[in-house]
């Protein structure tokens, strides 16, 4: 891992008085986990809405691939051009589109080929092992096959960036071991740079490259893990 | 939680007695006296269907339902999204600004219609020739009319259905699509059943409508009861005309009842935050909310202004006219206090239900408000018009408020069941495990809860029992008056000023304490 593919720099977010995000600099290199670790309230998720540009700092740049995206109240770079893939903690599946159609949705607006498309959603499914519920609705399928189909979703339009924000909090042990092992594979297998925020510290030893502490809004430590180590 | 003998058995059954009295008793008998095989009844019907006079009734009744519904939808919807997504300026006065041409009688708006494009109106004396008036008196004419004055229940449905979309869902769609494209696939089809649930409450609304077509020479199903009632004294061919109205009305509102039902009333938030995409849409939004404010509110209330200031005294057309205002003011304040005293029970047994048993409550609430109000008018009367004590009561003022009752008990109802259902079961259920009484918690935990549901109810109620002509202009005891029947009756052989002046009354009514309402609610935006 070597160049960096995502750079925050002096980042800070008011809601009214109060600073959720606290003059945060981060640089993630391509490839690389990083894990944001943090009690709620940290302001973690509304890192990840900042760099998914879903919100815009009070102060701060953000910069993807070398290129300037986010400035101080600004977006330089609509999220949509941005090719990120977001797993949300509420997963926000589109209830009135079947799986194939939730899929079919992100490879439409990416401006995929229409030949292409069903074999792209085909093969993505596969990925993540639900292939079988390609016209299931979401209320339809299982709590973790709805992981599955959001996991998919956010991987089928090719992004350069995942960023995944406490995508496995409402599951059980057993499952969320499971799904951490799957997930854990795919990014090795992918090569995709990620940035994954939790406050369980199993997720993040198992998961991370490097794990950035962050309390009331600052980053207040930083640590690189076993899984750098073993990779290096 | 509390047993069968309790308070809430008897409070719930008795509003639930007369609510079935009031409410159901009136279309159910006119719907039984219609089908009821009777001498010459049923050949009578089928000449009537297969007159051609009746099929272009039925063909003009649809298509004022259907244009209405149309242009109430396409002006209602991308307003409703400006209220939802984009950060217009001063949004709750231009809500309320939006909103007010629903709360005015249509035929307030048909009357300014008539003086902009009729053969003597403005625009005629600006022209110096009639360029409009075979368009104003036509079916296309009470469509524009008609769709003026209903579309912000398409917004509000609109605005309603968009809050409650989870904002993460939207999120989602713009990482991977521009706004306009979620826009598209996401938003609109999320927010679908409310929209097409609303523009079907519209469709069965305006077919209702007695007021707009009467004036504009349109004839349809509801012209043609009043006329056969009132006109040719002929009550069997108004309870068969009467029919088509009430199954068409039924067929709509069940469709509209089962995709929207107290949805369509409700605003309580999806979940996350909805995102604001379309920051950039901000002035043209602010100019097309100027411009529905201009034409649908501005200037009908300008025309009707400049005819009332055109006749000679303002103060004698009012004086003349007293009786009649007083016994509106009074009969409205009088019959919005019951409608919300009935209606909140009503409301409540709606919330508490079982969700099966609640959706069947609400496809019932919004068929009970959509009946036509002459259907609703026909049914009154087939049932106190008769000897005995029930003959007691047909002849007086207490007629008036049946009506109010009937037609306005459902949507009160309809709107206090939202706002209990946003109280928690589990705080009754706390209240009844530390000793209190059913009607205890109900004083104590509930009403304190829902005071300002309460009040809105009352204030709708009012306004809108105080526009109501189609049912109390066939059950208004003779000599007695409301302004609305006034204001129709006086049309064809008072001065124009005369009739724009009592217009402006009316409007005013309306109009003040909802611009007071407006400025509140600046001042605290401004704050």
């Amino acid at each position: 891992m070597s160049a960096t593919f995502l750079r925050l720099t002096g980042m800070t977010r008011r809601h009214g008085s109060r600073s959720v995000v606290d003059d945060v600099s981060l640089d993630v290199a391509f490839g690389e986990v990083v894990v944001i670790l943090g009690p709620s309230g940290s302001g973690k998720t509304t890192l990840l809405r900042l760099i998914a540009g879903l919100d815009v700092p009070d102060h701060g740049e953000i910069w993807l691939d070398g290129r300037r995206v986010t400035e101080r109240d600004r977006r330089l770079v609509p999220p949509h051009q941005r090719r990120i893939g977001f797993v949300f903690q509420d997963l926000a599946l589109w209830p009135h589109l079947t799986v194939r159609e939730n899929l079919g949705f992100v490879v439409g607006s990416a401006g995929v080929a229409k030949a292409g498309r069903d074999e792209r959603i085909r093969h993505t499914l596969a990925l993540v092992r639900i292939d079988a519920l390609a016209n299931r609705y979401p209320h339809e399928i299982s709590g973790g096959e709805q992981q599955r189909a959001a996991l998919a979703r956010a991987l089928v339009g090719e992004p350069r960036l995942l960023l995944l924000d406490e995508p496995f909090s409402s599951l059980d042990a057993e499952l969320r071991a499971t799904l951490r092992g799957e997930l854990d594979g795919l990014q090795r297998a992918l090569r995709l740079t990620t940035v994954y925020v939790t406050h369980d510290r199993e997720d993040a030893r198992a998961l991370a490259d490097r794990i950035v502490e962050m309390r009331h809004g600052r980053i207040v430590a930083v640590h690189e893990t076993e899984r750098r180590e073993r990779d290096s | 939680m509390w047993g069968r003998g309790s308070s809430r058995t008897l409070v719930i059954g008795t509003a639930l007695a007369a609510f079935v009295v009031v409410c159901l008793l009136p279309p159910m008998y006119m719907l039984v006296l219609s089908v009821a095989p009777a001498a010459g009844r049923q050949s009578a019907f089928a000449a009537l269907l297969l007159d051609t006079r009746q099929r272009e009734l039925l063909a003009n009744s649809a298509l004022l339902g259907a244009g209405t519904a149309i242009l109430a939808t396409i002006v209602g919807v991308p307003l409703g999204l400006a209220l939802a997504r984009i950060p217009l300026r001063r949004k709750a006065v231009l809500r309320l600004a939006l909103v007010a041409p629903v709360l005015l009688p249509p035929y307030v708006a048909g009357l300014a219609w008539i003086y902009l494009g009729g053969s003597r109106g403005l625009i005629a004396a600006v022209a110096g020739r009639d360029l409009l008036s075979d368009w104003t008196y036509s079916l296309p004419g009470a469509v524009i009319v008609l769709g003026l004055a209903l579309y912000p229940l398409s917004m509000l449905a609109t605005e309603v259905a968009m809050r409650r979309i989870d904002g993460r869902l939207e999120e989602a769609a713009l990482l991977v699509a521009a706004p306009g494209r979620t826009l598209r696939r996401i938003t609109l089809p999320l927010a679908a059943p409310s929209i097409l649930a609303a523009a079907l409450v519209v469709f069965v609304l305006a077919i209702s409508e007695l007021g707009v077509p009467g004036l504009l020479r349109v004839r349809v199903y509801t012209t043609e009861v009043f006329t056969a009632f009132a006109a040719l004294y002929d009550f069997g061919r108004a309870t068969l005309l009467a029919l088509p109205l009430l199954l068409l009305s039924i067929a709509a509102a069940v469709v509209a009842g089962a995709l929207g039902g107290e949805r369509l009333l409700a605003s309580r938030r999806g979940a996350g935050v909805p995102p604001l995409p379309f920051e950039a849409w901000r002035r043209p939004a602010g100019a097309a909310v100027s411009l529905v404010v201009a034409v649908a509110l501005l200037i009908p209330l300008a025309v009707l202004g400049r005819e009332a200031l055109g006749g000679p005294s303002t103060r004698d057309v009012l004086a003349g006219s007293r009786d009649a205002i007083r016994n509106s003011l009074v009969l409205a304040a009088t019959g919005a206090t019951a409608i919300t005293a009935l209606a909140v029970w009503i409301g409540y047994a709606r919330a508490r239900s079982r969700p099966r048993v609640g959706r069947s409550m609400d496809v019932l609430l919004v068929v009970l408000f959509a009946l036509p109000s002459t259907v609703v008018g026909v049914g009154l009367i087939g049932l106190w018009n008769r000897p005995g004590p029930l003959g007691a009561v047909y002849g007086t003022n207490v007629m008036i408020l049946l009506a109010y009752l009937a037609r306005l008990v459902p949507v009160a109802a309809l709107a206090l069941a939202a706002s209990v259902r946003l109280i928690p079961a589990s705080q009754e259920e706390a209240a009844a495990v530390s000793g209190a009484g059913w009607l205890r918690t109900m004083m104590h935990i509930v009403f304190p809860q829902i005071r300002h549901g309460l009040a809105a109810a009352w204030v709708v109620a009012f306004i809108l029992a105080f526009g109501e002509l189609g049912a109390t202009i066939l059950v208004a005891p003779a000599g007695e008056a409301t302004l609305p029947i006034r204001i129709y009756t006086i049309i064809a052989n008072t001065p124009s000023s005369h009739v724009a002046a009592l217009a402006l009354l009316q409007t005013a009514v309306i109009l003040v304490p909802l611009a007071a309402l407006g400025l509140t609610l600046s001042a605290r935006e401004n704050s």
